[in-house]
């Protein structure tokens, strides 16, 4: 069973294909990372899939349901985490996950009860009052996966959810992922650039470049016999000189920094206490 | 400095220069034209009748002429030209956010920024046209070296007026973000409003002349309109061949304006080193929100509709500024209506203030989605129907409307007689009967022409200028439409065909507005494609 199956997905903007021809293959059940560098369509993608935007050719099937023909139920079923997220910012995070989750079909009180549970998972619980246009750019990451996740969807669409963030709310947000598809119910699709969180976290992969799919499969069947990051380079990397020299910018007092003695906190050391 | 100030006006011309010419810029320059072509004869013409006002205010000296004159013009004009520039004006140059980081005193940036709110701004030309025909018209009656003094004195009072708009801006701006104040004032305005509304509807004399006895206590309340209290004492003196006692008026305007502009500066660099919108101090008290009872499945989207709208800038703004406009409708154009005026001329301030409410919250039903921001995606992400946002969006824009409108009405019932019970029947039916037309034609302007605006309502224009324009004619349109009844009423001499006429058109509107639903529901589920990277400021 496939949650997403995708026939020669397009999407043309200018008549130059962003996607071209994408032959997607997600199973029920996978955590599926989508990887490219930038500009490879990783979001046009994530947006054809989720409704944001029409493809120009192809066919996608989503939780088993045509998405040109069933936009609205596939929606029901699924969360999503958009790049730029889809936040009103002039709600409070409580309020935007509530008001969220009954946009989702949740009845009210369902919904408010969700809302401080995933206000409590995230992290978020003292924060809950405040308005999203006074959250930080990591706390606003994680109230968009609270949402995407506050009507329990089958599937959940994350479009570089660890970019931005620092590396204790990354630790926090992938501890909550490999929960979520460890307990077998949901199905991530999920694009980043930070190939060894993704490395540890998804089963399958999937690498765009220019548009086109050139790989796809299991971890290991795509990785092979190194890691993810130099299967990744192998196939889209190409021969890039490094930066000039801008022999300008020393011109100035250049000097060598003067020596700073480390410090170190008296139980980072391990003897404290 | 000089060299610094150079790239900051490059910024600005490209800046122009490519919105001229992306996508939709060619539409939008043609309809900036456009709106000029029609300001500039509509301009001409006010200014013709300004300059005959004024010929014949200078020629007979002093007296009533004089006074009614004088303060009819320059209150009028301040007042139109705040109410215009608190929507219209795109000030980009008074954003001090985006040119903190250079090396620019931001004091010369703030300069700057004003002084292109007088010379630079297509809408300026508009009122420069106006105060050229109470030049002209000074100038026909008594040519003279006075006449220079009148020049000054109409320059500071555009000078004022600009400094007045950005100063009001900034301190709303600045006050309205504290949730604590807004709930109060709101709270406040409505036991206000109620509380003088059941002793109209009560109708009792003595309780209504006593009510009308604070009127004068009121008058103090012109020297919040400065630019144009100055103006027309200065005028005043200048009218009657009295130079010399014009100069401190002249004086005090000069001084007044140097204050408030400093005063302005002073808050726009407070807010702009707290971050501005942005910033960590303001909207930081969101609370848990207050509930709404709403079910169904339009429930939520009405809810966040709702509070939205409360948040909105553009919305408190109003909720305090149209009653405000008013009050000087009410204190300076009602009296001035004649005695023996039928009921229906005595009831048409009441029902020009209906047309104008809608004309005020226009950039919220021209570019509903426009205030999402990032939270458009979610629009079109969730499992719900384009007609049910738009239903949302106009009927808690429209509930909004009805209370600006009643809070607006209150110092206009105030002035003149209590009204009768038909003209406040039909100032209901022309504000609820209008509504549907109107929001009809601006749900498919939000579709087709949205703009991502801010939430600092004293940054940038929240409507593109092709909007702006079809504003005009949907307004226009409308308000033709709605006018029809008001002839029935005069030939025929029965003023209750108002609300009935108005009734019937408002009955009419709904139908067009439910029949419009379900295209413009596809048609904003077609243009996602165009319409999220422009309202979600990707494009921007």
């Amino acid at each position: 069973m496939l949650a997403i199956e995708t026939s020669g997905l397009t999407r043309l903007f200018d008549r130059k294909p962003a996607v071209d021809g994408l032959d997607l293959r997600v199973p029920t059940g996978a955590f599926y990372g989508f990887l490219g560098p930038n500009g490879a369509g990783k979001s046009t993608t994530i947006k054809m899939l989720t409704g944001l935007l029409r493809p120009s050719l192809g066919t996608a099937r989503v939780l088993g349901l045509d998405l040109s023909r069933d936009g609205l139920a596939v929606k029901a079923r699924i969360g999503v985490v958009p790049d730029g997220l889809a936040l009103f910012e002039r709600l409070s995070g409580l309020e935007m996950l509530r008001i969220h989750g009954q946009l989702y079909g949740l009845d009210r009180p369902t919904a408010a009860r969700r809302a401080g549970e995933l206000l409590e998972a995230l992290e978020l619980t003292g924060d809950g009052g405040k308005l999203i246009q006074d959250y930080s750019h990591g706390m606003k990451k994680k109230l968009a996966l609270g949402c995407a996740l506050i009507h329990g969807p089958e599937l959940l669409f994350l479009d570089e959810p660890f970019e931005g963030i620092d590396a204790v709310a990354v630790a926090g947000i992938r501890q909550m992922l490999q929960g979520l598809v460890t307990r077998g119910t949901l199905t991530v699709f999920l694009t980043s650039h930070v190939l060894e969180v993704v490395e540890r976290l998804v089963t399958h992969v999937g690498i765009i470049h220019r548009g086109q799919l050139v790989a796809q499969g299991t971890l290991d069947e795509v990785r092979a016999t190194g890691t993810l990051e130099e299967t990744f380079i192998r196939m889209v990397g190409e021969a890039r000189s490094g930066p000039q020299a801008l022999s300008w910018l020393a011109a100035k007092g250049a000097s060598s920094p003067p020596p700073v003695a480390p410090v170190v906190a008296p139980d980072a050391t391990g003897d404290g206490g | 400095m000089r060299t610094t100030l150079r790239p900051v006006a490059e910024i600005r011309a490209r800046l122009l220069w490519r919105r001229l010419t992306t996508r939709g810029g060619v539409a939008e320059g043609v309809a900036r034209v456009a709106l000029l072509v029609l300001a500039l004869p509509l301009g001409v013409a006010f200014a013709v009748a300004l300059g005959a006002g004024t010929y014949q205010a200078v020629r007979s000296g002093r007296g009533l002429q004089v006074d009614v004159a004088s303060a009819a013009v320059f209150f009028g004009l301040w007042q139109t030209w705040t109410a215009v520039s608190l929507t219209l004006n795109d000030r980009e140059g008074l954003d001090l956010r985006r040119f903190l980081v250079y090396p620019t005193p931001p004091g010369r940036i703030y300069a700057m920024g004003l002084a292109t709110g007088i010379a630079g701004d297509p809408i300026a030309v508009f009122w420069g046209v106006l105060l050229g025909g109470v030049f002209a018209g000074a100038a026909l009656a008594r040519p003279g070296a006075w006449l220079l003094m009148l020049a000054l004195t109409l320059f500071l009072f555009a000078v004022a007026t600009v400094i007045y708009v950005s100063l009001l801006q900034e301190i709303l701006s600045l006050a309205l973000a504290s949730r604590r104040f807004r709930e109060w004032a709101m709270v406040l305005s409505v036991l206000l409003s109620v509380g003088i509304l059941t002793l109209v509807a009560t109708g009792a004399p003595r309780t209504w002349s006593e009510a009308r006895g604070l009127l004068p206590a009121l008058a103090v309340a012109q020297w919040l309109a400065w630019p144009a209290a100055f103006t027309v004492g200065a005028v005043r003196r200048l009218y009657s061949a009295d130079g010399a006692l014009a100069l401190p008026w002249i004086l005090g305007q000069a001084l007044v304006s140097a204050a408030a502009g400093r005063m302005a500066f002073a808050v726009a660099l407070f807010q702009a080193r707290n971050g501005g919108e942005a910033g960590p101090g303001i909207g930081a008290a969101g609370g848990k929100g207050w509930p709404l009872p709403f079910a169904g499945p339009l429930g939520p989207l009405l809810e966040k509709e709702g509070k939205y709208l409360l948040r909105h800038p553009l919305a408190r703004i109003s909720a305090f500024l149209v009653p405000a406009l008013a009050a000087v409708v009410a204190w300076k154009v009602e009296p001035a209506l004649p005695a023996d005026a039928g009921e229906v001329v005595r009831a048409l301030p009441l029902f020009g203030l209906a047309a104008y409410t809608h004309l005020v919250l226009q950039s919220l039903w021209l570019n509903a989605l426009g205030w999402e921001r990032g939270g458009a995606r979610l629009l079109f992400l969730a499992p719900v129907d384009g007609g049910d946002v738009l239903v949302a969006k106009n009927v808690v824009l429209y509930a909004y409307s009805l209370l600006v409108f009643a809070l607006a009405a209150v110092p206009l019932l105030l002035a003149g007689e209590p009204p009768p019970a038909w003209a406040l029947a039909a100032a209901l039916a022309l504000h609820a009967g209008m509504a549907p037309w109107l929001y009809a034609a601006g749900n498919l302007v939000s579709i087709l022409n949205p703009k991502a605006a801010s939430f600092a309502v004293q940054r940038h224009a929240s409507l593109p200028a092709l909007s702006g324009l079809a504003g005009l004619a949907i307004l226009s349109a409308t308000s033709a439409l709605f006018a029809l009844p008001v002839l029935l009423a005069l030939r025929n001499e029965s003023p209750w065909m108002l609300p009935g006429g108005w009734t019937v058109l408002g009955l009419a509107g709904l139908w067009v507005y439910r029949r419009a639903l379900p295209p413009e529901a596809r048609l904003l589920a077609e243009q996602r494609d165009a319409l999220l990277p422009v309202v979600c400021g990707d494009d921007a």
